[in-house]
């Protein structure tokens, strides 16, 4: 299965922000961020945009395609 | 950093309580069925239901819910379905193989007691799958 791998984790602790707080801006539960965290789950491309634009930065910084990769 | 429950998840558990509670005792305790039975599981499920969501919902702040809780709750449903029409397709075969083989007499009415009872047995099994799948899939990645 194709995985969507992401940087959240790092992108988050450099900008000292919980999870919580990416939850409420995003509009998502901590358990939504966090399972994105562990990439055991692959958003909407609407939600990775506003996931994106809340640690202010582009969507390839955040997300990138992995065709062949392999969850962690 | 923990990962604690969100409130879908607290929900679902609530709900496979209820129904473990409810429905357990009917399938493991009572040998005879009746539809009084039935009806009193109905509204025991509903009132024990209402009681846990209540509950939860004044304990828990953050009651938010998202794409990835709308996409395991459609899981739990198909899983749900699934085993329904598995259940009653067999239900369905084995109703046609003692009718054909004259085991059963249709006119009888404790037959229609047990066809209730069975059938509300295929509800319920699918109910439980449903609740299982929703709660296994939050700690799986989807």
């Amino acid at each position: 299965m194709p995985a969507i791998r992401n940087q959240i984790r790092e992108l988050r602790a450099v900008r000292e922000m919980t999870q919580q707080d990416l939850a409420d801006r995003v509009g998502v539960t901590r358990q939504t961020v966090i399972a994105m965290e562990q990439d055991k789950y692959s958003p909407s491309l609407e939600t990775a945009f506003k996931v994106a634009m809340a640690l202010g930065v582009t969507l390839e910084h955040c997300f990138q395609y992995v065709p062949d990769g392999k969850r962690s | 950093m923990a990962t604690t429950l969100s409130y879908r998840e607290k929900s679902l558990y609530a709900s496979l309580v209820a129904e473990v509670v409810v429905y357990g005792p009917y399938f493991f305790l009572h040998q005879q069925n009746s539809v009084n039975k039935v009806a009193g599981m109905i509204v025991g499920i509903i009132a024990l239901q209402a009681v846990l969501q209540t509950v939860i919902a004044l304990l828990t702040r953050n009651r938010v819910t998202d794409e990835r809780d709308r996409l395991i709750e459609l899981r739990g449903y198909r899983a749900g379905y699934l085993t329904v029409a598995t259940l009653m397709v067999a239900g369905l075969g084995m109703l046609w193989f003692h009718a054909t083989e004259g085991h059963i007499n249709l006119e009888n009415r404790q037959m229609g007691l047990h066809f209730l009872s069975v059938f509300f047995g295929m509800l319920v099994i699918a109910d439980v799958a449903k609740t299982a799948t929703q709660i296994v899939s939050y700690r799986r990645a989807l």
